[in-house]
């Protein structure tokens, strides 16, 4: 019965929810845009609690019979405890309690500018040496797609920066010949015929690409490059992409709205 | 054939009445998303009787899904743990519903092979919902002696700090198993870059169209776009969830006939040849 009572609520909620976008009945659009969204926040505050005591139970048990790694439980809990004191106990500044917590001088706002916010920026600013680490795998030349990778991937990191509006003609289809040298090195045996292809290309293809006046092309200018990758191929892929999560999306919430979906509640 | 024909008549009145619009009853501007909304969902409803009336369904092998089994399966020959990221969503996310969905197949997988699970939680009314769907899945596998209270927890409301408390989580158990299965953002590369340094076998999957990349580039296995949604579907291998997923392909293949379709008309148009912009159609502009 209990559960019954879930599945119906979800079927209810779920199509009452979709005729608001449809149907010009201003209390049900008043429901869906503002009460049901405050019903959902009133909930979510509950459950807040929820997670507090969550939190204080697994943390203290895991103290209280020193399980494994409890000591690190004790920094968790000193830090909660430490910002509830300040939030709720102590004040530290001339205006009121719940006012101090934006107010500059309160020491909540001294913990909160110089001890929550360098933290998060620390775990922010690891993403670069993640995006570092991640980007050396991903460019790896080991198939067909990592090497179209790899070139998008030189060609926007050189187009995107100042120096990339700078790179002359000549320049650019070095880089190609490099990139294209790059592919087939795999394939060429002789390292010392690839060497000397590899020289003689890069000397005679500009050479040749000059006389033929061709130097002027859309082509060598990498920063142009890099705008129709963004624009035309990266735009499409993730155009349809987004088609597919948007089909995903309309064909799940069918799924859930009427019933078939049980999974989330253990079916 | 007749008990099909309901199919081609009830959308088209349906639609037919929301363009009619009688006693102004429907919203003006969102035509085109009600007829989409229409078509997707009947379609969808008409695979899945012709699933239940024992239609045979094929479905594309997607390895991510095939690997969640065997992810599961080493975890437990390893005997370490398997983490489950439900991402740092709520409830109202249809990202966070998809993730809690597949938990519910994961929690059923380690309660069959006995498997530790741990699913870190960054939003309260997310964990209260991942335990019941836990408790639920370890129930119905006959396992509720497994589940443990504290398999679902609370770590944190705030990204990073998720991200750091989850990492910490990793690099302290070294589960076999690692699971991203949500809405992720900035967070996700910083995740999914630890997970591959403890040599986890990691699968994500995601909405979030802007950390499909990442995810592609540090975890085993990604369920990209919508394999994500129809994930839950493809495990309960039952007729009608994979009926629904046979009508969204086929929506999908309409979609792409429309976009020709489109790109034709406004070549057309371009070029001065027809004298209609199409895309006119398209615009939603909803008028409450």
């Amino acid at each position: 019965m209990k559960r019954q009572i879930a599945y119906f609520l979800v079927i209810f909620i779920g199509f009452l929810t979709l005729l608001g976008h449809f149907v010009n009945y201003p209390t049900l659009n008043n429901f869906i845009d503002n009460d049901a969204t405050q019903w959902f926040d009133i909930i979510a505050a509950f459950a807040a609690f929820l997670g507090v005591i969550n939190l204080l139970q697994l943390h203290l048990n895991k103290i209280v019979y020193k399980r494994k790694n409890w000591n690190y439980s004790i920094v968790t809990l000193g830090g909660f405890f430490i910002m509830i004191f300040f939030g709720f106990v102590f004040n530290g500044s001339s205006v009121s309690l719940g006012a101090h917590l934006k107010e500059e001088g309160s020491a909540f706002f001294w913990m909160f500018q110089n001890v929550y916010l360098p933290l998060g920026a620390t775990m922010f600013a690891l993403l670069a040496f993640f995006v570092a680490s991640a980007s050396y795998r991903a460019f790896k030349i080991r198939n067909f797609e990592a090497t179209l990778l790899l070139i998008s991937g030189v060609l926007l990191m050189i187009g995107r920066v100042p120096i990339g509006q700078l790179i002359p003609w000549w320049m650019s289809l070095e880089i190609y010949i490099c990139l294209f040298f790059a592919i087939i090195a795999s394939r060429i045996k002789n390292k010392k015929y690839l060497f000397y292809s590899l020289f003689i290309t890069m000397i005679c293809l500009p050479i040749l690409i000059f006389s033929l006046g061709l130097n002027s092309l859309y082509i060598f200018k990498i920063p142009e490059i890099q705008e129709w990758i963004m624009d035309v191929p990266a735009t499409a892929g993730s155009r349809a992409i987004m088609i597919g999560i948007a089909l995903g999306t309309i064909a799940q919430s069918y799924r859930i709205i009427t019933g078939r979906e049980r999974s989330i509640l253990g079916d | 054939m007749k008990n099909y024909l309901k199919y081609i008549t009830l959308p088209f009145l349906i639609i037919l009445i929301y363009l009619i619009n009688p006693v102004n009853l429907f919203l003006i501007g969102n035509e085109m998303t009600f007829l989409f909304v229409v078509i997707l969902c009947f379609v969808v409803e008409f695979f899945i009787e012709k699933a239940n009336n024992g239609e045979p369904i094929y479905m594309r092998p997607i390895a991510a899904i095939k690997a969640m089994e065997e992810a599961v399966g080493r975890a437990t020959e390893m005997g370490k743990p398997v983490l489950y990221v439900p991402g740092i969503s709520s409830l109202d996310q249809i990202d966070t519903i998809s993730g809690l969905t597949i938990l519910g197949h994961v929690a059923g997988m380690t309660a069959e092979y006995e498997a530790k699970l741990h699913v870190p939680v960054c939003v309260p009314i997310v964990m209260e919902t991942a335990k019941e769907t836990c408790k639920e899945s370890y129930l119905k596998k006959g396992r509720p002696d497994l589940y443990r209270k504290d398999m679902v927890h609370y770590v944190t409301d705030d990204q990073f700090a998720y991200a750091a408390g989850v990492n910490g989580i990793m690099l302290r158990d070294k589960p076999a198993a690692v699971f991203f299965q949500g809405k992720f953002y900035a967070e996700s590369l910083i995740l999914a870059e630890t997970g591959n340094s403890i040599g986890a076998i990691q699968i994500a999957g995601t909405g979030s169209s802007s950390q499909i990349p990442f995810f592609v580039t540090a975890c085993d296995y990604t369920l990209i776009g919508e394999e994500f949604y129809a994930a839950s579907a493809y495990l309960s291998g039952s007729p009608e969830m994979l009926g629904s997923i046979k009508g969204q392909d086929y929506v999908k293949v309409g979609c792409m006939i429309l976009i020709i379709f489109v790109f034709v008309f406004s070549l057309l148009d371009g070029y001065g040849i027809i004298d209609f912009d199409i895309t006119k159609l398209f615009r939603t502009n909803v008028v409450k």
